[in-house]
């Protein structure tokens, strides 16, 4: 190439640049956004449209919820999310959301999302302010409880065992009350046998406790 | 508690217009003649009393069928609203100064006569959605101004194969297509798989998924999202558009002026915070309904609630098996959320901005321009990605001015005031908003929807002919249930 035409050339793109750049750059970022999500969302779930966008709006992009209502699932076990998705469905496991969400899903349906999320690691609950006083109270609550013993090493679930690190701290405290209630069973009798030596601020603490606690690394 | 008439002059006028209105059922329902009123005016509800109707739920159509019976001349009817208002699943957020931003339901459309009538009968005027200007899309580091003219930017020639195709889906019984077995089969990403749809295209059919149908292409039932387009004049641009659509036209003074109206010219008919816990004796003549103030005896018993809220009242005896599997797996995962950001004034709109985003794989959905008619105050409105935002409002507020800022500017960052509204998790009295009927839900159920059971009528958008699930489809499902309610009371 001649010199004055490389010139000439470099001449055009600075003076667009000039007047268009930002936008020019803005637009490049939004297209590169759409390929790269775009390439790494097939390879993770497959073809649009994916069954496991439908769990998004919920339960986060991939399972990570920033909300502290609405449980986190990156990381839980296979066989605990397709337990509780059977559960849903046969109203073992009440629940007004998700109970006819699970009753259309087929067993195959069931174990693709369990295993799309469980394959998925799970991230720190940054969004929520813990109160430290019930934090430590919840720390010895843990502890004292043996809790590791069924929900493994950093409580990060295994099997039929939820991960409790970093989950919702709604969700957590919603649960632990409907275990005391009688709302919720677990098949073993384990959690409602455990949750009826806990007060109300017992609950609270180890809502507390897990929800700021950071998941490790499986 | 409803008060018996003053006089007997009173009261034979009111039968009158009872009749009148009755008789005029009559040749739509093709009942005989030679009838008279059974029990207008008779009982009050007060404790032993027999009331002609009670109604379950203070939502549009609740209020509607109630508004009916009284401009029929009743007065032995009552409305059991569960919450500590009226509205159901359409809501104001006052932000002071006369200003409101509505949080539920907000829009009308083409086609939408039934509301605007109503509205009209209400003195509640209507005015246009502000979309002139340029939409912000927002993704990781992007930013792209475009002028939609109105529209999401949908691809016409897929959106026209879905039109065509729904001139087969009856929109108030699906079911009853001569393509619904065929149909009911696929979801709507089924479809849509087949369309080669490019990936830039993608998120927009997500996004409108989710708005309009409550699910992802992947578990909306193509059957249901057909029936949808029928509703709107077999026009998808009519259902999933702003500009002459759906989302184009707004009330003054927000939707749920509608219901506050209503019920001010109800009083005290309708009874706040008397949630139904019971229906007992639903097949004999007289049903009892077991409310948290006590019972309610009723002859006809209008069900104006989403069909998944039946689900948490007890029925004895138990619904009929067609009855009780509907409700069942009626689908209730759409707890839509939605804020309001409130600025003093609509700044984007100097910089030729329509205060319009959409976010591709972010916590917006959509946000748009919710301001008052003439831009008093500026509101922007977010449907929202529920677990992509923090739930803790100071910090949803803080993550959502920052957002703006990215596609409008600084100003953004100076809201006078917020607004977060979590359908799923505000009170147990919504459960969900839209329904994402899934794939073989119609041709299984389909028959049980409107299928009265003894003295139960069932009402709510969900049944209507036309518009199921919008405002208008709330309306008309209380007309037709107050029709049904009135023709079953005379006497033959």
């Amino acid at each position: 190439m001649k010199k004055w035409m490389l010139l000439g050339f470099i001449t055009v793109v600075a003076g667009l640049l000039a007047v268009y750049g930002r936008d020019l750059l803005d637009l490049y970022r939004l297209m590169t956004h759409i390929s790269t999500t775009n390439e790494t969302a097939v390879a993770d779930g497959g073809q649009w449209p994916r069954l496991t966008d439908a769990c998004i709006g919920c339960h986060g992009a991939q399972g990570n919820s920033l909300h502290q209502g609405y449980p986190s699932l990156a990381g839980q076990p296979t066989p605990y999310l397709a337990a509780q998705l059977r559960h849903f469905a046969s109203g073992e496991r009440a629940n007004p959301n998700m109970g006819p969400l699970a009753m259309s899903l087929s067993e195959a349906d069931i174990q693709l999302l369990s295993q799309f999320f469980a394959r998925h690691s799970a991230v720190e609950n940054g969004s929520f302010k813990p109160d430290p006083a019930l934090q430590e109270k919840g720390k010895k609550l843990v502890a004292s409880g043996g809790c590791a013993a069924c929900h493994g090493e950093g409580l990060m679930g295994r099997d039929q065992f939820p991960r409790l690190a970093g989950q919702g701290h709604d969700y957590l405290l919603t649960q632990l009350n409907a275990f005391a209630l009688g709302r919720r069973k677990d098949p073993s009798g384990a959690m409602t046998a455990i949750v009826a030596t806990l007060s109300v601020d017992d609950r609270k603490a180890l809502a507390h406790y897990l929800a700021a606690l950071a998941p490790v690394a499986k | 508690m409803a008060k018996r008439p003053t006089s007997d002059t009173g009261l034979d006028s009111k039968r009158r217009q009872f009749l009148k209105l009755a008789g005029a059922s009559v040749a739509v329902g093709g009942f005989g003649l030679n009838v008279g009123l059974a029990h207008a005016g008779a009982g009050t509800g007060e404790a032993g009393d027999v009331l002609d109707v009670a109604i379950i739920g203070a939502g549009l159509a609740g209020l509607t069928a109630a508004r009916d019976l009284q401009l029929a001349g009743s007065q032995s009817f009552v409305v059991l609203e569960a919450r500590d208002r009226v509205g159901g699943r359409t809501l104001n957020f006052d932000m002071g100064n006369g200003h409101v931003s509505e949080v539920g339901g907000q829009w009308i459309g083409p086609g939408q006569t039934a509301v605007e009538d109503l509205a009209r009968q209400l003195g509640v005027g209507t005015f246009p959605s502000f979309y002139e200007g340029n939409t912000v899309i927002l993704g990781g580091d992007g930013r792209l101004e475009v002028d939609l003219k109105g529209t999401f930017g949908t691809d016409m020639t897929v959106a026209g194969k879905l039109s065509e195709l729904s001139r087969d889906v009856p929109s108030g019984a699906p079911w009853n297509s001569p393509k619904a077995a065929e149909l009911d089969k696929l979801s709507v990403g089924d479809w849509l798989a087949q369309q080669n749809i490019k990936p830039e295209d993608q998120p927009g059919w997500d996004a409108s998924m989710t708005l309009s149908g409550g699910v992802t292409p992947a578990k909306m039932g193509l059957l249901h999202f057909l029936s949808m387009i029928n509703s709107a004049s077999c026009d998808y641009e009519k259902l999933d558009s702003i500009k002459d659509s759906a989302q184009g036209t707004r009330f003054v003074g927000g939707s749920q002026i509608l219901s506050t109206r209503m019920a001010g010219q109800l009083g005290d008919k309708v009874r706040l915070q008397c949630p139904v816990r019971k229906i007992a004796d639903w097949d004999r003549e007289i049903v009892t309904l077991h409310t948290d103030q006590g019972l309610v005896r009723a002859r006809k018993v209008i069900v104006a609630i989403h069909p998944a809220l039946c689900n948490q009242v007890q029925f004895d005896p138990p619904l009929p098996q067609a009855r009780a599997a509907l409700q069942c797996a009626w689908p209730a995962h759409s707890p839509a959320r939605k804020t309001a950001m409130v600025y003093s004034r609509p700044f984007w709109r100097d910089k030729g901005l329509n205060g319009h985003i959409i976010m591709l794989n972010g916590p917006i959905i959509w946000a748009w321009d919710n301001s008052p008619p003439n831009g008093e105050v500026g509101v922007i409105n977010a449907f929202i990605s529920n677990a992509n935002l923090p739930s803790d409002p100071a910090t949803a507020k803080r993550i959502l001015t920052e957002l703006y800022a990215r596609a409008w500017g600084d100003e953004a960052l100076q809201p006078v005031a917020y607004h977060d509204q979590d359908w799923g998790r505000d009170d147990p009295w919504s459960i969900t908003c839209v329904s994402a009927i899934p794939p073989g839900f119609w041709t299984t159920h389909g028959e049980a929807l409107r299928q009265a059971c003894g003295n139960l009528i069932w009402s709510g958008t969900e049944t209507a002919d036309i518009w199921a699930g919008y405002m208008d489809g709330a309306v008309r499902a209380g007309h037709q249930s107050a029709l049904q309610a009135l023709n079953a009371l005379r006497r033959v």
